[in-house]
């Protein structure tokens, strides 16, 4: 019980944590993937380079990695020099990671779309960021879906990276409760928080797949 | 003269598929294009709408340029395509695929554009599948859908990309009456095909391409 009365308000401090990062990524990753996915299938070769350095740069170092160099080391980039808070280390490392692994699942979802799709809207006279945002996108976000399903819910888990600026998630306050009372218990409860939050993540990825189920 | 194709070109590299044609096209003629495999039928219809560029000569739909000009609007309103695989869009209703391109050109009110629709919708005898969507449709029930989409601008010419290959006998008749009748409301019909049978039951004029060029412009006795 005494675990509980600690463990209770000290979750619910850290979900705000654990849910801001999620949420905040979320909002500003996705859109931004959309752009980036284009920017990467661009046919300017400056353009396209400087995308794909930017992904695998992303995706071939650990977000751990990134959180440190982006909180502790900016402010000893030359020119830069600027220290961001927390949080905004945080979000910013968040945004930029999800964004790229977003990226590369739209620009598949985008190349998986047949070329006479593109062809139709233009013997219709339609422009290209309307055939973009009216034709293809549509039917990108329905082929996508799985697999961004499957990174929200790795986004979900990844939260509880933030512990290494101090920030203080669920995980932290399971850490916490367990280093004061020596038990191990917090841990299991925490875990069944995180089972809880990808469950209703689940169902709620899998209503939108179906509302997508209207064509084939 | 609906249609004018003056001394046209095209090459893929070194590969030459047409050099220097020149056809013309009548309002409400219905002409077919015949040919072997490779001789360049489908990538001529893919010039007349701008899907290929032209290496030299001009194609000309009442004084407007096609081969050089760069707004698709001005091309869709002046000729129209109807794909051999169809290209609707499936995640668009029927009536959604209608709509979505004069939504687009703001040419027409909203009244405007669902009384036009009404219209191809009679004329293409796809009654009460306005609100299905692509999948749920057969091979002649889509086509017609095509046709009608492309018809929604009104285009002076309208091309078909071997109309015949996926359809039985029986829709096959009934894809040559709707052309006729398209025809017969003045718009020029271009199509290309190798079915033979489909070639005699529609055809007011055949041209036929072979080593680069054309080599026979028959007018069909009907």
């Amino acid at each position: 019980m005494k675990i509980l009365n600690m463990l209770v308000p000290m979750t619910i401090e850290g979900l705000k944590v654990t849910l801001g990062v999620f949420l905040v990524t979320l909002v500003f990753a996705i859109p931004l993937a959309v752009v980036v996915a284009l920017l990467r299938r661009s046919n300017n070769r400056a353009i396209s380079g400087v995308t794909a350095t930017y992904i695998y740069i992303m995706r071939g170092t650990p977000l751990l990695l990134q959180l440190m160099f982006i909180f502790f080391g900016f402010h000893f980039v030359p020119v830069i020099g600027y220290a961001f808070s927390r949080f905004q280390a945080i979000y910013i490392a968040f945004i930029l990671n999800y964004t790229a692994y977003f990226a590369e699942i739209f620009r598949g979802g985008i190349n998986s779309i047949d070329l006479g799709q593109y062809e139709a809207a233009k013997v219709l006279g339609m422009s290209k960021p309307f055939t973009f945002i009216k034709v293809i996108l549509p039917q990108v976000i329905k082929n996508v879906l799985p697999a961004i399903g499957n990174e929200v819910i790795t986004l979900v888990k990844d939260t509880s990276l933030v512990y290494i600026l101090g920030a203080s998630d669920i995980l932290k306050a399971a850490k916490s409760v367990s280093n004061v009372y020596s038990a191990f218990s917090p841990y299991v409860m925490i875990a069944l928080v995180y089972l809880a939050i990808v469950a209703v993540l689940t169902k709620l990825l899998s209503n939108i797949e179906r509302r997508y189920n209207y064509y084939r | 003269m609906s249609l004018i194709v003056d001394k046209i070109s095209k090459a893929f590299g070194d590969v030459k598929v047409f050099e220097q044609i020149s056809f013309t096209v009548e309002p409400s003629e219905i002409v077919c294009i015949k040919g072997k495999s490779g001789e360049g039928k489908t990538t001529l219809l893919r010039c007349m709408n701008n899907l290929e560029t032209v290496d030299s000569g001009s194609i000309l739909i009442n004084g407007l340029d096609i081969s050089k000009e760069k707004d698709n609007s001005r091309v869709g309103q002046e000729i129209g395509l109807v794909f051999q695989g169809y290209n609707l869009f499936p995640h668009l209703s029927v009536m959604e695929n209608l709509r979505i391109a004069p939504v687009f050109l703001k040419k027409m009110t909203n009244e405007e554009i669902d009384e036009r629709a009404r219209e191809l919708i009679d004329t293409l005898e796809i009654n009460g599948k306005e609100d299905m969507y692509p999948y749920q449709l057969s091979g002649g029930q889509k086509q017609r859908v095509a046709i009608a989409r492309a018809c929604m601008l009104d285009p002076s010419v309208l091309c078909f990309d071997e109309p015949t290959s996926a359809l039985d006998y029986e829709t096959t008749k009934q894809i040559s009456i709707i052309i006729r009748r398209l025809a017969a409301t003045g718009m020029s019909i271009v199509i290309v095909t190798h079915d033979e049978q489909f070639v005699k039951e529609i055809a007011e004029r055949v041209i036929v391409l072979k080593d680069q060029g054309i080599i026979e412009i028959d007018r069909v006795e009907l």
